[in-house]
């Protein structure tokens, strides 16, 4: 039998290692928290980024034979990868599935999520996220087979419509539908889903026109099937940091507007090296972090290397680059689109280096 | 022994000779090991505790619109503009749906081919031990992709077979004929299943009553002249008009073919069911086989030296002995059939998991849908254990 001063101390000494361990994880915690934290701080000390991705959408984040991660999201990691620690190789990926990808990021699990991620005001705000410039403009179309004969969205007044579950296509084509009699079959994978289509069991199949190019591509006779003029929704992709991380958040927002500049301004992995060493103008010399004529470089404060944008081209490339790398194999041509220069009529432009 | 162990210290003046003390006594060895476990675990809990607040708990955002269609829902009509606890519910209710009907199912194609393995007749008892052999070894979530991969090779809605006009069948769903009423029909079922069970319960009272006071009525008439009486109030109180309702099969003026009325089996709910019914069906069948074989064999031979027939021996000898063996496993079966449900997600049928997928993907605050989740599948279980036990209860208790 304990007696009860023996009792006292175990209690005592119990409720004491209580406190000091709520004490610590308090603490610890509160270091971890999303408001006021510096992830950029985080990832300089790690020596490592780790990013959020898709491995399976080919183009834009998938793991390759060699078991590589490879593609257009991948490359904007290792851009700003190169940026904060001046090696693009010093990335950890973190496959995500779509709705995993909010949770993780909120969690500290990732510091950026690069994730053909379409950016909404719920998920701005709502989900405590902060998205950077969009990187890729896509939108929403609609796949029918040709023998069905629709030619508008009106037209399928009735019909069954298969649609990824869980997405921002799934709203968007329920929105489209108000007023319109339709069934939604939802799947959870692109397998089945596609199954479905082919043999009959929906009318269409919806998702962003960048995914039905290339599924398009895939079938035994692609014109046998139309992709739909109209778009249904206009899904901007681009990266993502928490809420209140202000600092890594302007350090991806100007990693990716310096990679656009880059290309307005003739900037390519084969030739940083020489403009670096004898820039042609002062804006180039400001992008590049070197001085002008003999001058000194621009800092602009971001916390990094001021010559970053130099190690992102060199070993990333330029934004046409990227796009041409990953995006053309597709079918995804950029002249006409929304993903033009804005030189060319399209929409990628970039704010000022000054 | 504790204080006997202080004292011990005490006694020792040096603090070298005070550790070989703790160290050599046993039960301080074992507390101090307990100790330092239980610290880790609680170290352990409140880390987790103290992640789980920096996320956002709370069911607000389930009160917002839902913004997306759903292509099966029973009972709730439920539109894109419904909140989405209206989405919740729709698919707590697509669950129950094919757990209910698949339970049924899974009961009677367990018991009849539970029944056939052990007849004497080579083929039937050789078909029960395939289907058994071939269907338990294989993963469920491969057969009910490969169900819904059968059903789409059904004809496409072009070409769907009409059986002279009374029937749909097409890879978008079997259409079959019922009777319905315009209005008021699902509730009339109702009704008449409520007096069903207490017709049922009348009539036990009665015989009860027969049998210790007079025998100048009959028990059975009576419940029947009762279940009649409420039938034909009901129908004329609610109003019940029955007609016939056959399906039909339009195109409309774009072309796209429209198909409504009839009771509709649409491949996703079908595979789900096929496979949840054919996949537990083996395991009901084993337990049925199991506890008719742990009867001694002079059950039967009694009965047959008493000369009842093979039905009479099955139904009032070897079932009502073998129920009380099957029951406790039966009762798990039924529980894994209503979580193995939630496999449904893979091909496209509603249920409550695949649906709180969707709604955390829209507006996040994934733990506290996942303990929504887990607490609704927890009641749904435990109310099936609940009545599997009231069931126990009555077929184990011997003499009344």
């Amino acid at each position: 039998m304990l007696n009860f001063r023996t009792k006292t101390i175990v209690i005592l000494s119990l409720l004491f290692s209580m406190f000091v361990i709520f004490a610590c994880t308090a603490e610890e915690t509160s270091s971890n928290s999303g408001s006021g934290s510096n992830t950029l701080a985080t990832i300089i000390d790690r020596g490592e980024l780790v990013c959020g991705v898709n491995d399976n959408l080919t183009g834009f984040g998938v793991v390759n034979s060699a078991g590589q991660f490879e593609g257009f999201d991948i490359d904007f990691c290792k851009a700003v990868a190169a940026a904060i620690l001046g090696d693009a190789g010093k990335v950890e990926y973190v496959p995500l599935t779509a709705s995993a990808r909010f949770e993780a990021l909120a969690a500290n699990e990732i510091d950026i999520l690069i994730r053909n991620t379409t950016w909404t005001a719920s998920r701005d705000r709502d989900l405590g996220n902060d998205f950077t410039a969009p990187t890729f403009y896509d939108g929403q179309g609609m796949m029918v087979k040709a023998s069905s004969g629709y030619d508008s969205i009106e037209a399928m007044e009735g019909a069954t419509v298969c649609v990824l579950q869980g997405t921002t296509t799934e709203l968007n084509l329920d929105d489209r539908f108000t007023g319109m009699d339709y069934t939604p079959l939802t799947f959870e994978t692109n397998d089945p889903l596609q199954a479905a289509y082919e043999e009959g069991r929906c009318d269409g199949w919806t998702t962003d026109k960048s995914g039905l190019a290339s599924k398009r591509a895939g079938f035994s006779t692609p014109s046998d099937h139309v992709v739909l003029a109209e778009t249904l929704s206009k899904e901007p992709l681009g990266p993502l940091t928490r809420d209140n991380d202000s600092e890594l958040y302007d350090v991806v927002q100007w990693v990716v507007f310096g990679m656009m500049q880059a290309e307005e301004s003739g900037i390519t992995s084969s030739n940083v090296t020489s403009m670096a060493s004898n820039p042609s103008d002062p804006g180039m010399a400001r992008l590049l972090g070197v001085g002008f004529d003999g001058g000194e470089p621009s800092d602009f404060g971001f916390g990094i290397d001021v010559n970053f944008m130099q190690n992102v081209i060199s070993q990333v490339g330029n934004y046409g680059e990227v796009y041409e790398r990953h995006l053309v194999p597709l079918g995804l041509t950029r002249e006409g689109s929304l993903n033009a220069q804005w030189t060319d009529g399209g929409l990628i432009y970039a704010p000022p280096f000054r | 022994m504790i204080s006997s162990l202080f004292k011990q210290l005490k006694s020792e003046t040096t603090t070298r000779k005070k550790i070989e003390v703790l160290k050599n006594d046993k039960s301080f060895r074992k507390f101090f090991i307990q100790f330092i476990f239980s610290i880790f675990m609680l170290f352990f809990l409140f880390y987790l505790i103290s992640r789980a607040f920096s996320l956002e708990l709370g069911f607000g955002h389930l009160s917002s619109r839902a913004g997306f269609g759903l292509s099966h829902s029973f009972i709730i009509e439920y539109t894109s503009n419904d909140s989405r606890w209206g989405a919740y519910f729709t698919g707590v209710i697509n669950t129950i749906r094919v757990s209910l009907v698949g339970i049924f199912l899974a009961t009677f194609l367990g018991v009849i081919m539970g029944l056939a393995r052990l007849s004497k007749n080579f083929l039937i008892s050789k078909i029960s031990a395939g289907y058994v052999e071939f269907l338990r070894n294989t993963p469920l979530l491969v057969q009910i992709i490969f169900w819904q991969l059968v059903l789409l090779q059904l004809p496409q809605i072009s070409n769907a077979l009409t059986f002279g006009g009374v029937s749909v069948w097409s890879n978008r769903g079997i259409l079959l004929p019922i009777i319905s009423s315009v209005e008021n029909g699902s509730l009339w079922v109702l009704i008449l299943l409520i007096s069903l069970i207490v017709t049922l319960f009348i009539r036990s009272y009665l015989h009860k009553y027969k049998e210790e006071n007079v025998k100048i009525f009959s028990p059975n008439l009576l419940s029947i002249i009762f279940f009649l009486i409420t039938v034909i109030v009901s129908y004329f109180i609610l109003g019940i008009d029955l007609r016939s309702d056959v399906p039909t099969l339009e195109i409309n003026e774009y072309g796209t073919y429209i198909q409504s009325g009839g009771f509709v089996l649409t491949p996703e709910f079908s595979a789900i069911l096929f496979a949840l019914v054919l996949y537990t069906g083996t395991f009901i069948t084993e337990i049925v086989r199991g506890s008719i074989q742990s009867l001694p064999v002079g059950q039967t031979e009694a009965a047959q030296a008493l000369g009842l027939s093979t039905y009479q021996r099955i139904t009032l000898v070897i079932l009502p002995q073998a129920l009380r063996s099957i029951i406790p496993p039966l009762t798990n079966q039924y529980l894994n059939l209503t979580k193995n449900s939630s496999l449904s997600v893979a091909i496209a049928y509603p249920d409550v998991f695949m649906v709180s997928r969707t709604i955390m993907n829209n507006a996040g605050h994934a733990l506290p849908m996942l303990f929504l989740i887990l607490s609704t599948y927890l009641s749904l279980s435990l109310l099936i254990s609940l009545i599997m036990n009231l069931l126990n209860r009555r077929v184990t208790r011997i003499g009344t």
